[in-house]
């Protein structure tokens, strides 16, 4: 499949699941199996949505970094490490691709924060009210980022079983939802 | 509009128009070496003008490709987490808390 096709077939599925967002919510049967089914396939998408974001995060490296040899090595891994820690041991697709937003977004305001902090007395009154719109967005979206990762983990906890093998008990943790599981939590108590 | 204007007893004469509510007022500046000077001066500042737009537009444009990646990936980061909320049985109450559908709440 051609890349440009697959970019195109991403779009058409998130713009399917937005619209199936209403109907399933009002217990039409048919929009939730069909949303269901698009979520089956939640890796793909994810991969297919972070993708241009982590080039923008790339290119912003580069000029954030400049000529500077320890800040062009030093960025990118602070970055993964951001990430790594955020979403822990066994991130689900979905806590991976909210993590990746949460980067993201983190990232393009401290870059927006630096480039106004760089050019704020040669701006005149349009460029600065512009660099001060750019700043809110980028903030308001940072913190949204924020909310939906805690919301994602607060209500999507993973049910947690408990089986009893060989007389040790063993908690098996794990979604149904597509794109909820992880690898599934094992605690062997 | 040429800013040389030529005069009826010869030569020519540089003069800067600008609008003023609404008018346009022409300024005579002068002939000669003076008007070639305030010419090069005004052509100087015209240039300067149009390099700091031409930046400016291009830093603008530069801003617009860095985050329209990220604004793409919060847009569907946000259906997709919502979806899999409903997936999961949840239904947003007047676009604001999420709560589990009757029948569906999780035993504790």
């Amino acid at each position: 499949m051609k890349d440009g096709n697959a970019a195109s077939i991403h779009v058409e599925a998130i713009v399917e699941l937005n619209t199936l967002l209403g109907p399933s919510q009002e217990g039409d049967a048919q929009a939730l199996s069909r949303l269901t089914e698009i979520l089956d396939e939640l890796p793909e998408l994810a991969k297919r949505v972070v993708d241009p974001a982590e080039q923008a995060m790339l290119s912003m490296v580069r000029i954030y970094a400049g000529d500077d040899p320890l800040l062009q090595e030093v960025l990118p891994r602070t970055l993964e490490a951001m990430k790594a820690e955020l979403a822990g041991e066994y991130p689900s697709p979905l806590e991976r691709l909210l993590v990746e937003r949460v980067v993201a977004t983190w990232f393009l305001l401290q870059y927006f924060e630096a480039l106004y902090a760089q050019h704020r007395d040669e701006l005149t009154m349009a460029q600065d009210y512009h660099h001060q719109n750019c700043l809110d967005r980028a903030q308001k979206r940072h913190l949204s980022a924020i909310r939906t990762l805690a919301q994602m983990r607060r209500l999507l906890k993973p049910t947690v079983a408990q089986v009893n093998i060989a007389e040790k008990q063993i908690n098996l943790a794990g979604g149904e939802v597509p794109g909820i599981s992880g690898q599934p939590h094992m605690r062997v108590g | 509009m040429s800013p040389w204007e030529k005069r009826e007893r010869g030569g020519l004469y540089y003069t800067r128009s600008r609008k003023v509510d609404g008018r346009v007022e022409r300024e005579y500046v002068g002939g000669g070496l003076l008007g070639q000077l305030a010419a090069q001066m005004d052509a100087d500042k015209r240039r300067r003008r149009e390099q700091a737009a031409a930046a400016w537009k291009a830093e603008r444009e530069n801003i617009q490709a860095l985050e329209a990646p990220v604004a793409e990936l919060c847009e569907a980061a946000e259906i997709l987490a919502r979806a899999t909320l409903v997936a999961a049985g949840y239904r947003q109450h007047n676009r604001g808390e999420w709560r589990k559908r009757r029948g569906e709440h999780q035993e504790k």
